[in-house]
């Protein structure tokens, strides 16, 4: 089967940004927007110091992360391995930017012009209204290889039938071609030069690949793993840099939606009858916040029924799916007093709950976000929160104290667990590396999840319970303490934290007669 | 979404907005308007490149739609001049726009063409290395017709060329421009050297197949430039020291290197090393015939050089008799004199420029210089050849190549004959593989490198110096900036002048030099794609000469720091809107040896926008309203628009009696190219270019290299001694102090038969000390400029897109210093500073990178634009208005080297 590949000749490469300019002709994208752009990347301390030039754009992965998350079905793959978006599909969600660990995708909100003011004669005339609100990426010119084949002509030979790009190329670095047919250009360069992909290890099956072998190491293999560089100079466009496609809109609905559905399943296991209705409408109204803001926050905000689209792959659309019947039963739990709708609606907002921490496990392109450890870390997280809430409210309303001791020790076991599990992820993120400005983000909040800051709300709890005259008002100071830190720590993961994958050299090129060198990862660390 | 249905269609044209050009490419045009740019792949078997442009020419869709061009005429209606002043430019006809410039001109020719100092009432800058001639139609035909220009202020020319390799090369190889053999070669050492960003898509194309090839590339170089990134080695030199490298090289070639590893026949027949060095400096020549003589190891005696079957000795000293001949005529006649040949004085001199001695002057290892060198020699492959076309040529795949700041201002003279000496050591000069001139501009014809090899004194190649001689010498030059009086070597050809020393131009407008004539104002300024307020050095002293002439006329893209002192502003069409044909292929400039040669056209790809005409058309106009069409089509006919119209069998003259269309014109010359191409037998016109976008034929690759020209003339190449400079030098010496100039005395001391290494930096820092009263160790940084691939030449500094792709390479922008050097004044990336030399000073941000010595700072390319829109918004520095325009940093030639001592301090904030 064929699969359309690029090749990027890093010995040939010289940064011109030819192919950078010739795509945004070819695909009259907006000032700023760069589908394909060359890197151009520093290794070494002076005087030891070597300097790349690195193609990068989409790399139409094997086994996309935006295909799986896009929950309207506007990304779609090809059987040639191109990847593409449905613009009338699209609601602008940035769900497939975050998950794209090679910054591949942007959304234009407004039309652009390079001058501002009204647009040039070119700039109108090749003005797209679908390409606003929605994300786009390289499309790898699929319209000249479909034409050009429709035509008879071969995509990577004939320029006609190739990505404007590699057509474009004057130093003969860019090169395309079916990787799958051997006796294609692409298979020939692969087969005689050893090659790299970026990111090979997030298994996504990229489609750039990267020749970086000279004359003294054609022969041989290397071991020598890219270093990570915790604080490399002059590197800000290659290292990882914070996501700028969900901000605290994005944040509002993990910090909103997770406290509310954690509240409902507090408030429907540990408070009976009427007491519950009010907690249970508050979940509601969170949680339906936390997606209003969400919903300000997507490029086309009425297609934001094309959310469903994707429920057989996107934790997004899963997310939409949890939320109508956790409302369904949660409403009706508050209207009947239903103990059953109760925990039917809990049901639903665990499903929910958990949606929301496989929609950040499924973002491959935020390492923060992406690390297993971060399903249990949202869902304790949530249910934290939830529960501190509904301890306020208990305090707030006088419930019985039997129900108090009994939510103060729920707590003390909750933000135990909610330590262990951020323990966990931290520890588990400090062995594997991360961005170092997430670590700084994380380790640089004013409410974190550390022992030492878990231990003031969990001694309170302790002296709550010791005391039972102080009990409510105890519980409900630690509780706030509780869902502060949980909310801070949301917040900082999303709007902080988010620091994207950056960009990687797996190794530095042999130019001409020299040696191929050690690769770099810039801006991650171990920590 | 699918689009409606659109009328699209293809136009071909040429992109020569960098002298690496041109290059080819295709404009895709959607219902009348300009929307892709897109190689030419019809070009694709005649273009070395493959019928591709490079990334400034995907800014022409910008820069024809941009909102901010000049698109009616414009008259200033501010007669105060000067930056703080709002010219208040407002619309004019054409009418009125070309009625004043013809009533200015018609004043010039009554009053007469020369002014009272001698110097031409009209004058004229255009950019970058003559590229605006393939954007100007047939205005070097109203120019020939007018008469005397003066093109003395210079927009870059002399500061910011190479321009000592213009010089030398013609004199030496006819290489105004050289370049590798990169086709062909195996190892290339390049001193600063930037040809990814300056080489232009050939130049790109043919070094990214010498990498996959394997070749090696050393690049010796203060910081990691582009071209350091992309070769196999990076050796951090300490600025401004590579004559030292290269005299080293020198050394170890003939010092610890074997004899018989250098390329000895071809010193013996190609060189002048044989020729025996009398006492005082001068050949020992034969009494009667007066040719230099050798000594013949055959018959143990002094002949003749080109008696032929004699075995000239390289070494040794000999007792001869002969005559020496000296400057103005002066003679010794010696008699059993102890002579020694040129080689064995050459051993001599080199004896101590050690690699340890260069070490402590480079900042580089010995051990380093020596490898470099035995590279050099591993790699000369001495004694074979390789048949191209047919013919057999020695083949020396190993090349050295200079670049700017190496090749111009002082130590330009050493460097380039350093590395040309090398070539020579190795048998390497304009042979395969070899060092190579790729364009000839002083010496004539222009177009052909092979017919300027004519046969000139003691054996060498002819070169038109100026003369020096008694009587002979100009006291007053034709130019502001006295070339022909002050610069042998700068010759009379169209293109001396801009191979001046056009700061003197400048700087004289402030000061005059003592006995020279009063630096008048030109009546008339014309100037076109050039902003030397902002491409000049000292750009505050320029801008306040500029504003003290009376009457500019600027043809003007948009407005910029240039015309803001104009009086008239003129849209042309731009590079996408005009008529015109050009020359394409042979050897032109840097890179630019094709396999074939002939004539592109430059058909427009869309209407003019408002107002802007085509450049034809406005040169046409000028010539009818100042009386001088009959003159004007003349020098169309004589091949003034680039083609001549007439040849054997053929004459597509213009009646010359009347005015004729852009299209009339055109047609015309792509009928004379037609039959040029094709010896007579064809005459297509435009339509066939239309259809094809160029036509060529063959250029023998065998041409790309003189060595044959020269052997079957039996000519020598003046290396490595320099006996006719060294004589011109002391002539020139002589007939200045008989005006009492010793001004130039300093610059006269560098016609040395071989050139004597010496302290640059030392030189710079006690010009700047005492020029400006400064303590120089308060300003402790080098700072260097690089060119930039996406802006060199390209006058683009107003274009979105260039400015956007730009700042994916690393240095727009900014200011490039060594992380280390920034923590000692706590900088960090961003940091806002100020930069001064103690010329002047600039802003900017930190760019840390440690591909930059820690004593080094570097800033791409050329901004600091206050007037250009657009431009002016992006704050990128520039070393410009940091570097001062002095004589004593001015070297023989004329010219200076972008090279300045600054210091910087924080000025708060983040960029």
């Amino acid at each position: 089967m064929t699969r359309w590949a690029i090749i990027a000749d890093l010995n040939r490469c010289v940064g011109c940004q030819t192919c950078t300019a010739a795509c945004k002709h070819a695909n009259a994208t907006a000032p700023g927007i760069q589908w394909r752009k060359v890197l151009d990347v520093e290794t070494g301390i002076y005087p030891n110091v070597r300097r790349a030039f690195v193609p990068v754009g989409c790399m139409h992965c094997d086994d996309p992360p935006c295909l799986d998350v896009c929950p309207t079905t506007a990304t779609r793959k090809r059987a040639d391995g191109i990847v593409t978006i449905d613009y009338d599909l699209c609601i602008g969600c940035a769900y497939c930017a975050v998950a794209c660990p090679y910054q591949a995708r942007s959304r234009v909100d407004r039309p652009a012009v390079a001058y501002g003011g009204r647009p040039m004669r070119h700039e109108h005339l090749r003005e797209d209204p679908a390409c606003i609100g929605v994300a786009q990426k390289c499309t790898l010119c699929a319209d000249r290889i479909d034409q050009g084949l429709a035509d008879g002509l071969t995509p990577g030979v004939d320029p006609a039938a190739t990505p404007a790009c590699v057509t474009s190329c004057i130093a003969g670095a860019l090169h395309f071609g079916d990787v799958n047919d051997p006796k294609s250009n692409a298979a020939r360069l692969l087969a005689e030069n050893q090659h790299f992909r970026m990111h090979e290890d997030l298994a996504t099956g990229p489609g750039i690949f990267y020749l970086w072998s000279g004359a003294s190491d054609r022969e041989s293999g290397f071991s020598d793993a890219p270093s990570m560089i915790a604080e490399p100079v002059g590197m800000a466009a290659v290292s990882p840099a914070h996501q700028q496609s969900w901000d605290w809109r994005a944040a509002a609905n993990f910090v909103l939606g997770g406290a509310g559905s954690g509240l409902f399943v507090a408030a429907a296991a540990a408070i009976t009858g009427k007491t519950a209705v009010i907690p249970m409408l508050t979940a509601l109204a969170l949680v339906a916040l936390g997606l209003t803001c969400v919903w300000l926050e997507i490029g086309r905000p009425w297609r934001f029924i094309n959310v469903y689209f994707h429920a057989r792959r996107s934790w997004m659309s899963r997310e939409a799916f949890a939320a109508v019947p956790f409302f369904g039963f949660g409403l009706a739990a508050a209207y009947f007093g239903s103990v059953v709708l109760a925990f039917a609606g809990a049901a639903c907002a665990l499903v929910f709950l958990y949606c929301q921490a496989r929609i950040l496990q499924a973002a491959k392109g935020v390492p923060t976000w992406r690390h297993h450890w971060i399903v249990p870390l949202v869902v304790t997280t949530g249910l934290t929160e939830g529960l501190g809430l509904t301890a306020i409210y208990s305090a707030i309303a006088g419930l019985q104290a039997s129900t108090m001791q009994l939510l103060a020790l729920a707590l003390l076991v909750l933000i135990g667990l909610r330590h262990v599990t951020w323990q966990a992820y931290r520890g588990a993120l400090g062995a594997e590396g991360a961005p170092t400005g997430s670590f700084k983000a994380l380790d640089g909040s004013p409410f974190r999840l550390t022992l030492g800051h878990q231990l003031v709300p969990a001694a309170i709890v302790v002296a709550g319970l010791l005391a039972d005259a102080f009990l409510p008002a105890s519980l409900a100071v630690a509780a706030v303490f509780v869902v502060a830190s949980g909310w801070v720590f949301k917040f900082t993961l999303i709007a902080r934290a988010g620091f994207n994958q950056g960009f990687a050299v797996e190794r530095m090129p042999a130019r001409g007669a020299g040696d191929s060198a050690p690769g770099i990862k810039p801006g991650w660390t171990l920590s | 979404m699918q689009r409606a249905t659109k009328r699209v269609s293809q136009v071909s044209t040429y992109c020569y907005q960098c002298v690496a050009g041109p290059d080819l490419l295709n404009v895709e045009i959607e219902d009348g308007v300009a929307t892709q740019v897109r190689p030419n792949f019809s070009a694709a078997d005649v273009h070395p490149a493959g019928g591709k442009v490079c990334v400034k020419a995907f800014g022409l869709i910008q820069k024809t739609y941009n909102p901010n061009r000049i698109l009616t005429p414009m008259k200033r209606r501010n007669l105060r001049k000067g930056r703080d002043q709002n010219p208040d430019f407002v619309p004019i006809s054409w009418d009125e726009a070309l009625d004043t410039i013809a009533r200015k001109l018609n004043d010039v020719r009554h009053d007469g063409l020369i002014d009272a100092s001698g110097f031409p009432r009209v004058a004229a800058s255009f950019g970058g290395g003559g590229t605006p001639t393939a954007y100007m139609g047939t205005f070097p035909a109203f120019l020939a017709a007018w008469g005397p220009i003066d093109m003395s202020f210079g927009s870059g020319q002399g500061v910011k060329c190479y321009h000592s390799e213009h010089l030398y090369g013609e004199l030496w190889h006819r290489a105004f421009t050289v370049s590798p053999d990169t086709p062909f070669t195996e190892l290339i050492i390049s001193f600063g050297a930037n040809v990814e960003a300056s080489g232009g898509v050939c130049g790109v194309k043919r070094h990214a197949d010498a990498r996959r090839r394997g070749v090696r590339r050393i690049q010796v170089e203060p910081h990691l430039s582009v071209t350091g990134a992309c070769s196999a080695e990076w050796v951090p030199i300490r600025p401004k020291t590579d004559s030292a490298f290269l005299f080293a090289m020198v050394h170890m070639l003939l010092h610890e290197v074997d004899r018989t590893r250098l390329d000895l026949e071809f010193l013996k027949e190609r060189t002048s090393s044989a020729y025996l060095v009398a006492p005082n400096g001068y050949y020992l020549r034969h009494p009667r015939s007066g040719k230099p003589l050798v000594w013949d190891l055959k018959s143990a005696r002094a002949v003749e050089f080109d008696k032929p079957n004699i075995d000239p000795a390289l070494e040794c000293q000999f007792n001869v008799s002969g005559r020496e001949s000296g400057p103005d005529d002066t003679a010794w006649n010696h008699k059993n004199v102890s002579c020694r040949p040129a080689f064995a004085a050459l051993v001599d001199h080199v004896r101590d420029y050690t690699p340890e001695w260069a070490a402590k002057i480079c900042d580089v290892d010995a051990e380093t210089i020596r490898s470099v060198a035995c590279a050099f020699v591993d790699h000369a492959h001495i004694g074979e050849t390789i048949e191209i076309d047919g013919k057999t040529l020695p083949f020396r795949p190993v090349a050295i190549s200079l670049g700017k700041t190496v090749n111009n201002g002082w130590g330009g003279y050493e460097c380039c004959w350093a590395r040309t000496l090398l070539a020579c050591l190795i048998g390497g000069l304009e042979v395969p593989g070899g060092t190579l001139g790729t364009t000839v501009r002083l010496n004539r014809p222009a177009d052909n490198r092979w017919s300027s090899v004519t046969p000139g004194p003691d054996g060498f190649m002819h070169y038109p110096m100026n003369p020096t001689t008694r009587g002979e010498w100009l006291s007053r030059s034709p130019s502001r900036h006295a070339h022909r009086t002050l610069v042998p070597l700068a010759a009379n050809s169209p293109w001396s002048q801009a191979l001046g020393p056009t700061h003197l131009a400048w700087m004289m407008q402030k000061k005059g030099l003592d006995h020279l004539p009063e630096p008048t104002r030109p009546d008339v300024w014309f100037v076109y794609r050039t902003n030397p307020a902002i491409s000049f050095w000292d750009t505050k002293a320029v801008s306040e000469a500029m504003a003290q002439f009376p009457f500019t006329v600027c043809f003007a893209y948009t407005r910029d720091e240039t015309n803001h002192m104009a009086d008239i502003l003129l849209p042309e069409c731009t590079d996408l809107e005009g008529l015109q044909l050009i020359r394409i292929g042979g050897s032109k400039y840097v890179e630019q040896f094709w396999e074939h040669q002939g004539f592109a056209l430059r058909d427009p790809a869309v209407n003019p926008q408002g107002e802007a005409r085509d450049f034809t058309w406005i040169a046409t106009e000028l010539a009818d309203r100042t009386g001088l069409l009959e003159d004007y089509n003349a020098a169309i006919n004589r091949g003034a628009g680039g083609v001549r119209l007439h040849g054997k069998g053929y004459d597509f003259s213009l009646d010359t009696a009347k005015a004729h269309s852009v299209e009339t014109i055109w047609d015309a010359s792509c009928r004379a190219a037609s039959a040029e191409l094709t010896d007579g037998a064809e005459s297509q016109g435009l339509d066939y270019f239309r259809k094809h976008g160029f036509r060529v034929r063959r250029f023998s690759r065998s041409q790309w290299y003189l060595y044959p020209a020269l052997a079957t003339q039996r000519l020598r190449f003046e290396l490595p001694y320099q006996e006719r400079l060294l004589r011109i030098g002391r002539e020139l010496s002589a007939r200045l102090h008989e005006q009492d100039i010793t001004w130039w005395d300093d610059q006269l001391a560098e016609y040395e038969a071989m050139p004597t290494w010496h302290d640059l930096q030392r030189r710079w820092e006690t010009a700047l000390a005492e020029g400006f009263g400064v303590d120089i160790a308060d300003y402790p940084f080098w700072l260097l400029t690089a060119r930039s691939m996406q802006y060199a030449w390209g006058g683009n500094a107003a274009i979105q897109l260039i400015h956007e792709v730009a700042g994916n390479v690393a240095g727009h922008g900014g200011v490039i210093m060594n992380p280390a050097a920034a923590a000692r004044l706590n900088l960090a990336e961003g940091d806002r500073i100020e930069i001064a030399s103690p010329a002047g000073k600039t802003e900017g941000a930190v760019l840390l990178r440690q591909g930059i010595r820690p004593d080094t700072l570097l800033m791409v390319g050329q901004f600091d634009h206050w007037a250009t829109p657009f431009a002016k918004d992006n704050k990128a520095p520039c070393m410009n208005s940091l570097t001062p325009m002095m004589l004593e940093l001015t070297d023989a030639t004329g010219s200076g080297a972008d090279l300045v001592k600054v210091a910087v301090r924080p000025i708060g904030g983040a960029a």
